[in-house]
């Protein structure tokens, strides 16, 4: 009957072709870490919100007489409103983590490099895109931050030449933040999150077209490659299950954590809270923001300091494989970048005078500095090398991939994709 | 092994500076444990229906909700003056009349634990900072020239007093209610909370066994 329906479906859909090529025969490098389990974790994360946030709108008012009410609706009347309010507000922090950790991941092996440009391209429009959904996302509760934090960053774009207030009145629908710009943010945070489901199959056929990177940066034979499924989808699954614990602790446990205190006082058009400081996920990009004493220019700086990732693959002038493993040069660039982003981190919770002003200053200059630096260090690394050849353990990695390929007779992994039963025996023990 | 505990120390020093730039606002807090059982929840609605109502509300909790926190029906009718069960707590005396006191309207309290940083220990250090100035007024030492009067008489009894321990205990109550109020389901959420990770350990066990098995095979 399975078998019967299957062949049915296939004759007019691809669908086993699709389920062998995207998992049973697709190959993955067996040395990834789980530092490679978070691309799946953020597309998991994504659904959460997508079907939380659909729920949420079933009982949400986007209006700025009801929506501050219609939240503690949720919160009070709704069947199991506040859980499925906690997962929202929680995911959207645990999205951004995520997120975070797989940008630093791909930083630190270098995985931007060719031939994954294209994907580390459309992941930083994905991120862009993430970052507005929750902005206007933030919005929505109709609070004090959010009021604030929604009037303090459209104001931002005043800073354009010539247009600026034009550009500004026309994102808020009115000379301030008002129920015009919640409806519209409402209408805009429903609708990105598809359009990043779109930017993830983008990004997500891309990598199935240049295979997933791995630790050593060496592209590695057929022979070291093992099929997503099972091998994957198991340690995935595992990665998932130790990610719902910590996440679910918070959601359970310390929902409140990540909810602002101020945005339980309802919108105050009137108030002006004291300080006004993003939800952590923004900080460092405030900071940034903040250091530049030119307005304009800190915006420009807040903006290029996204866009210039964009410019990575060229500024990484290297022909050593990979990233941070066989280059110790890259590798202090790829720490010291870590401590910076936190302590302009850190420095974006301070009120901005004194000493966390200078921090701030110093920090944004060394983040800026240490794309500059790339190049230099990069192709320094790349004629020490070519006089002294690759690290040893790069070398031999090399070296027995080589040999490998020689005895392989499937040689070229990117055509078919296919692993002979031979070859795919090779690698498993005891496995009949 | 080593390099996870490296991490998770990171995010916890992460995680404690977040909260500490929460917490250094203003004067210190005092420090105190609020009694979550429902008789002291039940003690701190007398007081804020029969104190707080005369000039707060609380939109958001119906009269009928405070058999969450196990008042018999009987006990509610006691606390109501005309209203019915399924009206919110909202303050009788007319908003012209608070508004000409105090000049503006007094906050909503039913989320006022959780709209302050700190806020249970916020609203007990604010009750407990009355004291009466040399001009023979009442003020704050938490926040000066306060509108709200000493409705509980803090700052008439005396130091280390029986009715001060009275008052203090009386305060603690309140805010254990106004804590409930806040989010009157988060004993729910830890309770449900607590199958929840203990469901997601075991599971995530099996997943671990699991994976090792699958992997053994590979070389």
């Amino acid at each position: 009957m399975f078998k019967k329906t299957l062949g049915w479906i296939d004759e007019r859909f691809p669908l086993t072709v699709i389920v062998k090529h995207e998992l049973t025969e697709y190959p993955v490098p067996k040395n990834l870490t789980y530092w490679w389990s978070f691309g799946f974790l953020a597309i998991f994360i994504l659904g959460v919100q997508l079907v939380s946030g659909i729920f949420l709108a079933m009982h949400y008012k986007p209006d700025a007489l009801l929506a501050f009410d219609s939240i503690q609706h949720i919160m009070r009347n709704v069947n199991y409103g506040w859980l499925i309010r906690y997962l929202h507000s929680t995911g959207a922090s645990a999205f951004f983590a995520v997120i975070f950790i797989h940008i630093a991941r791909t930083l630190y092996y270098g995985s931007y490099r060719r031939p994954r440009e294209l994907m580390w391209w459309t992941g930083l429009v994905l991120l862009l895109l993430m970052m507005t959904t929750a902005f206007m996302g933030y919005l929505l509760p109709w609070g004090q931050t959010s009021y604030w934090g929604a009037q303090v960053i459209t104001s931002l774009f005043g800073t354009t030449p010539f247009y600026g207030e034009d550009i500004v009145r026309w994102l808020r629908g009115g000379y301030v933040v008002g129920d015009a710009t919640l409806t519209r943010f409402f209408a805009l945070h429903y609708l990105l999150p598809f359009i990043i489901i779109a930017g993830v199959v983008i990004h997500v056929v891309a990598l199935h077209w240049v295979k997933g990177s791995n630790p050593s940066g060496i592209t590695l034979t057929a022979g070291d490659n093992i099929p997503f499924h099972p091998y994957f989808t198991i340690k995935d699954l595992f990665g998932l299950g130790v990610f719902l614990i910590v996440f679910c602790s918070f959601v359970f446990f310390g929902p409140e954590f990540f909810i602002e205190s101020a945005n339980n006082i309802p919108a105050d058009p009137l108030h002006t809270p004291q300080h006004i400081v993003p939800e952590w996920y923004f900080l460092p990009f405030y900071t940034i923001l903040r250091s530049i004493p030119d307005a304009l220019g800190g915006v420009i700086a807040m903006i290029m300091s996204l866009l210039v990732f964009a410019a990575l693959p060229w500024l990484d002038r290297s022909s050593v494989p990979g990233g941070a493993l066989y280059r110790p040069g890259y590798r202090i660039l790829v720490y010291l970048f870590f401590i910076d982003v936190l302590v302009l981190g850190y420095v974006g919770t301070q009120p901005p005078e004194g000493v966390s002003m200078v921090v701030g200053r110093v920090a944004t200059f060394v983040y800026f500095g240490l794309f500059l630096l790339l190049p230099i260090v990069s192709s320094g690394e790349d004629r020490r090398s070519r006089r002294a050849g690759l690290p040893s353990a790069a070398e031999r990695l090399i070296r027995e991939e080589q040999e490998e390929l020689l005895r392989s007779q499937h040689n070229q992994r990117r055509e078919g994709d296919k692993m002979p039963e031979k070859r795919k025996r090779s690698h498993l023990r005891g496995h009949k | 092994m080593v390099r996870l505990w490296v991490w998770l120390a990171v995010v916890m020093v992460i995680l404690n500076s977040h909260s500490a730039v929460a917490d250094n606002d203003g004067i210190a807090l005092k420090k105190v444990d609020f009694d979550t059982t429902i008789t002291a929840r039940q003690r701190g609605a007398e007081t804020v229906v029969g104190v707080c109502l005369m000039c707060h509300s609380l939109k958001y909790v119906k009269f009928g909700d405070l058999a969450g926190i196990g008042m018999s029906p009987e006990k509610i009718q006691s606390l109501l003056t005309d209203q019915q069960f399924a009206d919110p707590l909202l303050s009788l005396t007319p908003l012209a009349v608070r508004k000409e006191s105090f000049g503006t309207e007094p906050p909503d309290l039913s989320l006022m634990v959780v709209a302050r940083k700190r806020g249970p220990q916020y609203i007990y250090t604010l009750l407990t900072s009355f004291y009466i100035d040399e001009t023979g007024r009442t003020n704050n030492y938490l926040f000066p020239g306060v509108k709200m009067p000493d409705m509980l008489g803090y700052s008439l009894t005396a130091e280390g007093s029986a009715e001060r321990a009275q008052v203090e205990a009386q305060i603690r109550d309140a805010v254990s209610f106004l804590m409930w109020a806040a989010d009157p389901n988060a004993d729910e959420r830890r309770e449900m909370g607590v199958y929840v990770i203990v469901y997601l350990i075991v599971l995530t066990i099996l997943l671990y066994l699991m994976k090792r098995r699958a992997w053994r095979r590979v070389r």
